[in-house]
């Protein structure tokens, strides 16, 4: 599409403006976003093809769910081993030190949250009555759920470098709270 | 037909640019600044007035409207005046255009530090200023059709066609976005709540980027560029279509600032194709600029100018790249909330409005006062400690907000968070966070360098006007018409590009209700209607027939009146239906409680402190983001929120089901010391809330300003708030001294705790209702809780 017409289409201020042909290139980016947006919205909202934003977390979710159903539910019996696994323990207390110091303290002496180096406990010491508050917390208390965001496998660890804790009565720690563990 | 001499208001021009260079250097100061804090959190001072969220939005404010804003005025003033070859209408006009627009930077200067805020983006200035930028937009629109209405030249350049856009449109987004009702001469309340907030302010948001950083300085490159460079623009056809495209599709695209929100699919959709639309109207206004300078590339050699002014357009070209690209719902996924968007807006910043501004100076200031530029290698020296600081801001912001959204996402082969400590994620980025505020204090050196440049031009050379002089035709008697022509405003409405972009456009509305097979046939016929279009508008073009373009641009009431029409349409049809749509219904759940009196008063402090500017308050569909921060958040339970909080950056982490995560205690440990309960964390100390009381006695007039705006307070409500507020505040206060803490329970600080305590909840200080169904069992996995309390 070639034209004969002058290039110039006016001056404004000295501002000469020409008339030049839009480039090809850049009529095919327009075009082409153009189409694109037509398919797009027609594939989402009238042919309703794809599943929606919830949809699609609801199947991902699913998938994660599938993979974390693989995991063995804690115990007793596998708490206490993993508290004798030098391995697991340096990634619990890793963990520990990262989320649960701040409020702990670094040797579980108790900040903000209780002593969790004396013989008292608010809601148990024996190893499954820790993994639960861990993992699923205690909203009332202030203790997060952190089964959420850590993974099971993480909070089993916590939970067994806790168990070592237990009893060692760390200096100054904050006065007890809770009832004495029955041995 | 005789001669008539014109001298230009120069003076006005003047004023403008000596104000946007001073608060140019105020700005990017404060801008330094605000990244020298988040790197070392020490550089906060302790103080309220010098916090980083009460600093950044003075920042936003500060380099936008004050900086950008004269620099704006100061172009469109030399520019109109000679391209309509007449003097400004009003010199009073100007004088109080000019005064208005600085005292209000001052008052926003002043309130800002205060904690006088809305809390909405680049709108946080309150109602009072607010007003008062009304009223000095309004003068200023006089000032402008007035001139327009005098002006010695027909038709209007393509630069004017900017100035028109730019006008009408920030005049409509201010006005809807800052709707409010005042509770004091300092504070008010949006009246917008929740999803319709959070649309309004980003369609406001988007749009001010749109309108007040883009459009008006694509006029004063099509004004500046050819000038300096001494060629032709290179087509005037590219012209008319990137406006008219940029004008009408840039409107939509404000929800790609809230993809993967609670706001409606159809809505995120929207603003997603029209973004990515836009990709192409943006690069013809690039072309347009480049090409100007085809054949005369060695020019770029010798002028600092031209450098300056072609190095802005190319980072044009790259932001508006890099914004369709983001505006991608997967892209946004990564991105949003992160450094990459903080990244990509200073590459238009700095990269196009500061280095337009810098060319845009360079040849006025010699010219404004009749000398030669102090030194031109100075100006080389800016150009390249500019360029190197913007390169350097890009790239760390880039690899910070990828590192980040990729930390944020990463997951153990168990499909849990390989990052579980938020704190991790950023110290990953710190390193980028000192490379920015380097780069960003070369930029500002550069900046600094420019002012004195052109402060010696100015004193070596005396302020000249300039002048032109021009032959009035007499209003000649028209040679007798063979055939009497229809008036002009039938031509203007039965325009064929008129009648044929109504048609096409009413057409592709139906597509907003269609089903598969009448879309089809929609489709069917937008694509005959534009064929169709094309052949009629081609066989008139060789018929040599006028143009119904150039018959408008004849026309500034027309003209206008089309301009405003192309950018209410997207407006309209996104804000109406979500605004017209009856929130107070749960679309899937339980809608949120109205806050207890004492949360609505902590509600205000977090707007007040403007914890928004590191905070959302918006968990999106991912599992990676529900399994750090919890249930996604849904539309309803935002109802009641005047404004919204939801926030478009996690410095830190998201906080919209904060509530009832730790004990009161560990947030009053981390307001005091963010690093007692959260070591390496940036955010800074907020000690002053233990000491500042609330007002007691707004309480009720808070519930009772809420009650106007639709929240379903009683009016027993309204009269217990007093009471109720203290004893919420007492049991806070009790549980406190229990561990050891003591504050007064009208302080600041249990005001704040009891609204972040409520987050994501009921108001705490009611009997929980009733649980509808048993607590999930403990052992289910945690994404499948959250689909349950999702659906």
């Amino acid at each position: 599409m070639s034209s004969d017409k002058s290039l110039l289409h006016s001056v404004y201020d000295g501002i000469e403006e020409h008339d030049n042909h839009l480039p090809n290139w850049w009529l095919f980016i327009l075009w082409t976003s153009i189409v694109f947006s037509a398919g797009y919205w027609f594939w989402y909202h009238i042919a309703e093809a794809g599943p929606g934003q919830l949809g699609e977390y609801a199947a991902e979710a699913a998938e994660v769910a599938k993979r974390a159903s693989g995991n063995t539910p804690a115990s007793d019996d596998i708490l206490l081993a993993l508290a004798r696994d030098p391995a697991s323990l340096d990634s619990g207390k890793q963990v520990f030190q990262a989320n649960c110091a701040a409020c702990h303290g670094a040797q579980g002496q108790g900040l903000i949250g209780p002593n969790l180096t004396d013989a008292y406990w608010m809601h148990g010491g024996g190893p499954m009555a820790i993994h639960k508050v861990v993992a699923d917390g205690v909203v009332a208390k202030g203790m997060p759920a952190w089964e959420r965001t850590l993974g099971a496998e993480r909070v089993k660890a916590v939970t067994a470098y806790l168990l070592t804790l237990k009893g060692t009565d760390a200096p100054g720690g904050k006065a007890p709270q809770g009832e004495p563990e029955q041995p | 037909m005789h001669q008539q001499r014109i001298i230009y208001d120069d003076t006005t021009v003047r004023r403008f640019i000596i104000a946007s260079v001073l608060f140019g250097i105020v700005g990017m100061a404060v801008g330094a600044l605000v990244a020298s804090q988040l790197a070392w959190w020490q550089a906060n001072l302790g103080i309220p007035y010098t916090t980083y969220s009460r600093l950044r939005p003075l920042h936003t404010n500060a380099v936008i409207f004050a900086f950008v804003g004269n620099m704006m005025f100061a172009g469109i003033y030399y520019s109109t005046q000679r391209l309509l070859k007449t003097r400004m209408a009003s010199d009073l006009l100007s004088k109080i255009h000019f005064w208005g627009w600085q005292l209000i930077i001052v008052a926003a200067a002043i309130s800002l530090p205060l904690g006088i805020t809305t809390s909405k983006e680049y709108a946080e200035l309150e109602w009072p200023i607010d007003v008062a930028i009304a009223v000095i937009w309004v003068v200023f629109a006089i000032n402008f059709f007035w001139t327009l209405a005098r002006r010695h030249e027909k038709n209007l350049y393509v630069a004017i066609w900017f100035y028109i856009a730019t006008i009408v449109t920030v005049a409509v987004l201010h006005i809807v976005n800052s709707l409010a009702l005042p509770l004091s001469g300092v504070k008010s309340y949006s009246v917008f709540a929740g999803v319709q907030d959070a649309l309004v302010q980003w369609w406001y948001g988007h749009n001010a980027v749109a309108f007040f950083l883009t459009t008006p300085i694509l006029g004063i490159m099509y004004y500046f560029l050819p000038k300096a460079a001494e060629r032709p623009v290179y087509s005037y056809r590219l012209s008319i279509i990137h406006f008219w495209a940029l004008v009408f599709i840039y409107i939509w695209a404000g929800p790609h600032h809230l993809l993967y929100t609670a706001l409606p699919d159809w809505a995120q959709s929207l603003g997603m194709i029209f973004s990515v639309m836009l990709w192409a109207p943006s690069w013809g206004g690039m072309l347009n600029g480049l090409l100007t300078l085809k054949g005369a590339w060695y020019k770029l050699r010798e002028d600092p100018v031209l450098k300056f002014l072609i190095a802005g357009v190319t980072f044009y070209g790259m932001a508006t790249f890099e914004g369709p690209l983001l505006s991608i719902k997967s892209v946004s996924a990564l991105g949003h909330y992160t450094d990459w968007i903080v990244g990509h807006v200073h590459s238009g910043a700095l990269g196009w409005n500061g280095f337009m501004a810098a060319g845009m100076f360079y040849w006025l200031v010699p010219r404004l006062y009749g000398t030669k530029l102090h030194s031109p290698k100075a100006a080389d020296a800016h150009f390249w400690l500019g360029t190197v600081g913007i390169l350097l801001y890009m790239v760390s912001m880039w690899i910070s907000g990828v590192t980040q959204g990729l930390m944020w996402r990463a997951a153990n082969p168990d499909g849990t968070l390989l990052y579980p400590n938020f704190v991790e994620t950023l110290l990953a980025i710190r390193p980028m966070y000192i490379v920015r505020f380097a780069g960003g204090s070369m930029y500002l050196v550069g900046f600094i360098m420019m002012a004195w440049n052109l402060w010696k031009t100015a004193r070596a050379g005396k302020a000249v006007d300039g002048e032109a002089t021009i032959v009035v035709e007499p209003p000649a008697a028209a040679p007798a018409p063979t055939r009497a022509p229809a008036p002009g405003w039938v031509q203007v409405v039965t325009g064929r590009p008129l009648v044929f972009a109504i048609a096409i456009l009413t057409v592709t509305m139906f597509l907003g209700w269609a089903k598969p097979v009448r879309a089809v046939v929609l489709l069917g016929a937008i694509i005959v209607l534009g064929e169709f279009a094309w052949i009629v508008t081609r066989r008139d073009r060789e018929a040599g027939r006028p143009s119904w373009f150039g018959l408008i641009e004849g026309r500034p009431l027309a003209f206008t009146v089309l301009t405003l029409i192309a950018i209410l349409i997207g407006g309209v049809a996104e804000l109406l239906p979500t605004i017209m749509l009856k929130q107070a219904v749960p679309a899937h759940g339980q809608a949120q409680a109205p806050y207890s009196p004492l949360e609505l008063q902590g509600r205000d402090l977090y707007v007040r402190e403007g914890c928004y500017t590191c905070h959302s308050q918006m968990i999106r569909p991912f599992v990676a983001e529900t399994q750090r921060y919890g249930d996604v958040s849904r539309a309803e339970e935002f109802i009641y929120d005047h404004p919204f909080q939801w926030g478009s950056k996690r410095t830190g982490p998201d906080l919209h089901r904060l509530g009832g995560k730790y004990p009161n205690l560990w947030h009053y440990t981390h307001m005091m010391d963010p690093r007692a309960t959260s070591p390496g964390s940036n955010m800074p100390p907020y000690p002053w809330l233990a000491e500042q009381r609330i007002v007691v006695k707004d309480a009720p007039k808070k519930l009772a300003l809420m009650q106007r705006l639709g929240v379903p307070y009683s009016n027993a409500d309204v009269d217990g708030a007093e009471a109720r507020q203290r004893s919420q505040a007492e049991g806070i206060t009790a549980d406190l001294a229990a561990q050891g803490v003591q504050v007064a329970w009208d302080s600041e600080m249990v005001a704040i705790i009891s609204y972040l305590q409520r987050l994501g909840r009921g108001p705490q200080d009611l009997p929980a209702p009733p649980e509808k169904s048993p607590a999930p069992p403990a052992r289910l996995p945690a994404a499948t809780i959250a689909i349950e309390e999702g659906r």
